[in-house]
């Protein structure tokens, strides 16, 4: 890719985010409730993490040995999933029944960059989540002073590289079949669960800790943890850092030829804004 | 030339489940809106597309714009091939639809146009210097920086014409683009299409109607398109006199497709105070219109 491809590539990004975020501010109230909400969910979790006290000491002392700590990096950066998960294909979706999907096509920018970019915006609000839950988590006394901010943006850079592949190949199967995307379902039902998000996987049994190895969701709050809570090194975190790039270098190509194929065949069948 | 299709033929079949791709079942067959179209047109030509609804000329149009693919034949736009070259095609063109839901209505007229430029690769001060400059052109200045929610019909087609000369193509693709408005707008609208960007811009026009009077009137040359086919392919002045002095378009398509043409929209303009640019005045049709949709 050129120099002039990266810049115009860098304009056009955003021109995606201002759109999304005037649409976003035209619903001003919706807006602020869910940042209100937020506050409600952390709570909850504080209280629940006084009542646990010392009692999960056995499973959480590979991270620092508090709940509250544990679930709040479980909680805030499980956000990406769900946006990767839901954005490429809401983004499908929302631009298929506002009806602005085929005048976007009809231009020079490439399908895959307008799905792609129409996400872009989430992933933004996605972040601003995550340094709220960590701004809140810190007035509420958890310690991110030994934290590996390096690491934990390069497991965060994988992390997204990793779930938005997965989203991508969510959105190849709206593109086609417009509604009950597999995909979607089974990454966010057991992602939950087995990824490690409200508590340790080791808690699991033997043989459901092999579901969670599974999933990237397990390596890369496992991570985060790691990197924000107990300041691992780099070499440290090479476990998940390496297992993060191989899901990625397989997912990523995957996703995109997948979604290529979907545009493809939705044009064949003239689906291509049907919803 | 602009536009050449060679035998471009679209079947669509009945759409398959997940169960019936697992299962590897051969498609059904389906219907058939374009069956093989051979098409030339010139640069600078005014070129009609008329007939009545589901005859195909929008699944024609979504053909020659890349959004759909054609099953067989070919087709350059532009001297670019419809499929090897999507993407210049792309750069070379411009869609008017009459889909008023093709903006983002929450946003004002300027913000939607300069979204679009974007996706053209127009940005920042080239972006909205053009913009402008369109929005002068459509008479919507005044209206730029209300929300799209708040345009009237006539205002919103002025939009997608503005949207669609965005990148200033060579071809512009029209699909009925009279067919929500009332007469006198339409009246408008056609005169504009006539002075503005036939006469001034010298853009080739490809226009899907149901109007005969707007074919005659817009059109340098017309095809008759019935069940997804070409029946005849002329001036409407020819079209006519191959059937005797008093003929009218309606009997040229009665001729040759064998049925009653069934018109839709008004065609009469008198009485329409006009502006400079041939749209009506703000008060009525095409004006402002506050307050509601």
């Amino acid at each position: 890719m050129k120099v002039g491809d990266i810049f115009a590539t860098y304009r056009k990004a955003l021109s995606f985010v201002r759109r999304s975020y005037m649409l976003q501010m035209s619903y001003k109230f919706e807006f602020f409730l869910r940042l209100f909400f937020m506050f409600f969910n952390i709570l909850t979790y504080y209280f629940v993490a006084k009542l646990i006290g010392t009692a999960g000491m056995k499973y959480l002392a590979p991270y620092g040995g508090d709940y509250f700590s544990f679930v709040l990096i479980g909680i805030a950066f499980s956000g990406y999933l769900m946006v990767s998960l839901r954005g490429f294909s809401e983004s499908v979706r929302d631009e298929q029944m506002m009806g602005t999907l085929e005048a976007m096509l009809v231009t020079p920018t490439d399908a895959s960059a307008i799905i792609t970019l129409s996400t872009l915006w989430n992933f933004i609000f996605a972040s601003f989540r995550v340094l709220l839950y960590l701004l809140i988590g810190v007035l509420l006394g958890v310690s991110l002073a030994g934290a590996n901010v390096i690491g934990a943006l390069i497991i965060l850079g994988l992390t997204i590289a990793c779930f938005s592949s997965i989203g991508i190949l969510s959105a190849s199967f709206i593109m086609i079949f417009k509604r009950g995307d597999p995909i979607n379902m089974l990454f966010m039902s057991t992602s939950e669960l087995f990824g490690g998000v409200f508590f340790p996987i080791t808690v699991l049994p033997a043989w459901l800790q092999t579901v969670s190895h599974l999933l990237p969701m397990t390596y890369s709050l496992n991570g985060m943890r790691h990197a924000l809570l107990q300041g691992y090194s780099l070499r440290e975190l090479a476990p998940e850092v390496g297992t993060l790039v191989l899901f990625s270098a397989i997912l990523l190509p995957a996703s995109l030829l997948a979604f290529r194929y979907a545009v493809r065949k939705a044009k064949m069948e003239g689906t291509l804004v049907h919803y | 030339m602009a536009i050449e299709t060679i035998g471009l033929t679209k079947t669509f079949v009945v759409p398959r489940g997940i169960g019936d791709l697992v299962r590897r079942r051969p498609a059904i067959a389906g219907i058939t809106p374009v069956d093989g179209v051979d098409l030339s047109i010139g640069k600078g030509e005014v070129f009609g597309i008329l007939g009545p609804n589901g005859a195909g000329k929008t699944t024609l149009i979504k053909i020659l714009c890349t959004l759909i693919l054609p099953t067989t034949g070919a087709a350059r736009v532009n001297g670019f091939d419809l499929e090897k070259e999507s993407g210049r095609v792309r750069e070379s063109i411009g869609l008017v639809t009459t889909d008023e839901r093709s903006f983002y209505w929450r946003l004002t007229g300027r913000q939607n146009l300069e979204f679009f430029a974007s996706l053209h690769n127009f940005y920042s001060d080239d972006a909205k210097n053009m913009v402008d400059d369109l929005l002068g052109v459509v008479d919507l200045k005044y209206a730029a920086d209300e929300r799209f929610l708040n345009y009237s019909a006539g205002m919103k087609q002025r939009m997608a014409i503005a949207r669609g000369l965005l990148n200033d193509p060579a071809v512009l693709f029209m699909d009925e683009p009279t067919r929500s408005l009332d007469p006198g707008a339409a009246q408008g609208l056609r005169d504009f299409i006539k002075g503005e960007i036939v006469r001034e811009r010298g853009k080739t026009i490809f226009i899907s109607t149901h109007n005969l009077e707007e074919a005659e009137e817009l059109c340098d040359r017309i095809a008759i398109f019935d069940d997804g086919r070409i029946k005849v392919i002329g001036s409407p002045a020819d079209l006519k006199a191959s059937l005797g002095d008093a003929s009218k378009l309606s009997d040229v398509f009665l001729h040759y497709t064998g049925k009653k043409f069934e018109e839709r929209g008004g065609t009469s303009a008198s009485g329409f105070r006009l502006n400079r640019r041939g749209f009506p005045h703000r008060g009525g049709g095409l004006g402002r219109r506050r307050g509601g949709v």
